[in-house]
């Protein structure tokens, strides 16, 4: 692992999970991120928040390679992202993702959505796979849903099964990229209890959101994004109690935050 | 004015090789249209630059000419070009099959094309290869939208293998123009030529409607 020169968190008590230095991505002229640095910890849940196209979902998308950097460098336990294909397919593996629009596969039931990373990924046989994905859907409160379609399902029970599906491959980190957004207000607190669920039994979870209540009670970390960079990032006591930079006070003044 | 319908009875053999040949043709043309079909439209999909101009020059092409028109020109011109012919049949089999490859392209080039890049996304979280989102996400799901367009292509081949009785090949239009030719019952021919039509093509047509049932995704 580097030497970290300017250590953010001397006080953390996990490994290094993610290790973000200057990440810069653009997208034609218009730099998405202008380098981006934040410490992701074993077992700490890290909430990126801030306004829309601030860049939050962008480093979310960087750091399994969905996106290539254009600068800076993404270390994953240990190892700097690699960029060969092969590679980066068994990094995705030890990463599970959630999109804020699910992505779950329409043509197959939700037992099998998330049976099919350990089949066709894992080649897990049909029993094994089963298994897992039958567990998984019970850790998610879903167990009587395991033939159902995910049409015949709520966008919040569409959520958790991609929970599950990301978890199947029993990942090391969790990235969640605006997970209730797409939600009806009565489904959003199901998706978020399954997710506080998870931080309690100490997954390490980076997440996308605008559930700022979710950021403060959950999160160990919080980072504020602003047009592609960090501008202020600490506990969620700091952030969401005594915020240090104007931008953050905006932000949240913004969302009618009152602490 | 009297009708004389014993003409359809006394000509049925030449109608039933008709009938026949018609099926032929449509069968023929489709068994070569879907694999080349496939083939051109991966090539437009996901082929080196200049191979994919080539297939989408072929497409738009085809796509564009009256059937009528290829017909003829499969007819009259690599003759004159080659000095060689392919018998009618050979001819009007090559001339469909070249429309109905650009036409397959164009469906199949539109079903994997129609399946959102979230879903290939979620395929590569998982750790998937390029061919194995294609195998287990993309393509399950654009057969399903594939079918139904195909079934209806074929609907439609089937009615549109009479153009090729301008070249003399013998399918069922071309029969019964012959014997109406010969016997002078211009109503008694169109109309058992209509009838055949249209008992063969009602099933398929009421086929593609249950495909397009039983194939419809939910999302």
């Amino acid at each position: 692992m580097n030497a970290d020169t300017s250590p953010l968190r001397p006080m953390a008590a996990g490994a290094k999970i993610i290790r973000y230095r200057g990440v810069i991505k653009r997208y034609g002229g218009f730099q998405a991120l202008g380098g981006v640095d934040l410490d992701v910890h074993a077992g700490e849940v890290v909430c990126l928040i801030g306004p829309s196209g601030s860049g939050k979902s962008t480093l979310l998308r960087c750091t399994n390679g969905l996106e290539a950097i254009d600068g800076g460098d993404i270390e994953f336990e240990g190892a700097m992202l690699p960029r060969d294909e092969r590679a980066l397919r068994a990094v995705r593996t030890r990463m599970g993702m959630v999109f804020q629009s699910f992505e779950l596969f329409p043509h197959l039931t939700a037992l099998e959505n998330v049976a099919e990373g350990p089949r066709t990924v894992l080649r897990n046989d049909l029993v094994e796979a089963n298994r897992r994905a039958t567990a998984m859907l019970a850790k998610v409160g879903l167990a009587d849903k395991a033939s159902s379609y995910p049409s015949a399902l709520s966008g919040g029970q569409q959520q958790r099964v991609a929970i599950a599906r990301a978890l199947a491959m029993e990942p090391d980190v969790m990235l969640f990229d605006e997970p209730t957004s797409a939600l009806d207000p009565e489904t959003i607190g199901e998706v978020l209890s399954v997710m506080k669920k998870l931080a309690d039994e100490g997954m390490t979870m980076v997440v996308v959101t605008h559930e700022m209540t979710f950021a403060r009670r959950v999160g160990d970390w919080v980072a504020v994004f602003d047009t592609g960079r960090i501008v202020e990032q600490g506990p969620p006591t700091q952030i969401f109690d005594a915020p240090t930079t104007e931008r953050t006070r905006d932000f949240l003044s913004h969302l009618g935050w009152t602490g | 004015m009297s009708f004389d319908w014993s003409v359809v009875w006394q000509n049925r053999d030449a109608l039933i090789a008709g009938t026949a040949t018609t099926i032929l043709l449509t069968v023929a043309t489709m068994a070569i249209a879907v694999p080349c079909g496939i083939v051109v439209a991966i090539l437009r999909l996901y082929g080196w630059a200049p191979v994919r101009a080539l297939a989408t020059a072929y497409v738009e092409f085809f796509r564009n000419l009256p059937l009528i028109l290829v017909v003829f020109w499969a007819f009259y011109v690599p003759p004159i070009l080659t000095g060689l012919g392919l018998s009618p049949l050979a001819t009007g089999l090559a001339a469909l099959a070249l429309n109905v490859t650009a036409y397959n392209a164009e469906t199949f080039r539109a079903g994997i094309n129609s399946i959102r890049r979230g879903q290939v996304e979620a395929a590569m979280v998982l750790g998937m290869n390029r061919v194995q989102a294609l195998r287990r996400v993309v393509v399950p799901q654009a057969v399903r939208r594939i079918l139904p367009v195909l079934a209806s292509t074929w609907v439609s081949l089937f009615k549109d293998t009479s153009l090729v009785s301008v070249i003399a090949v013998t399918e069922l239009a071309y029969v019964s123009m012959q014997i109406r030719a010969q016997s002078f019952r211009v109503l008694e021919m169109l109309t058992a030529m209509a009838a055949i039509y249209w008992l063969l093509g009602y099933p398929q047509a009421k086929l593609v409607d249950w495909i397009q049932r039983r194939f419809a995704i939910t999302e």
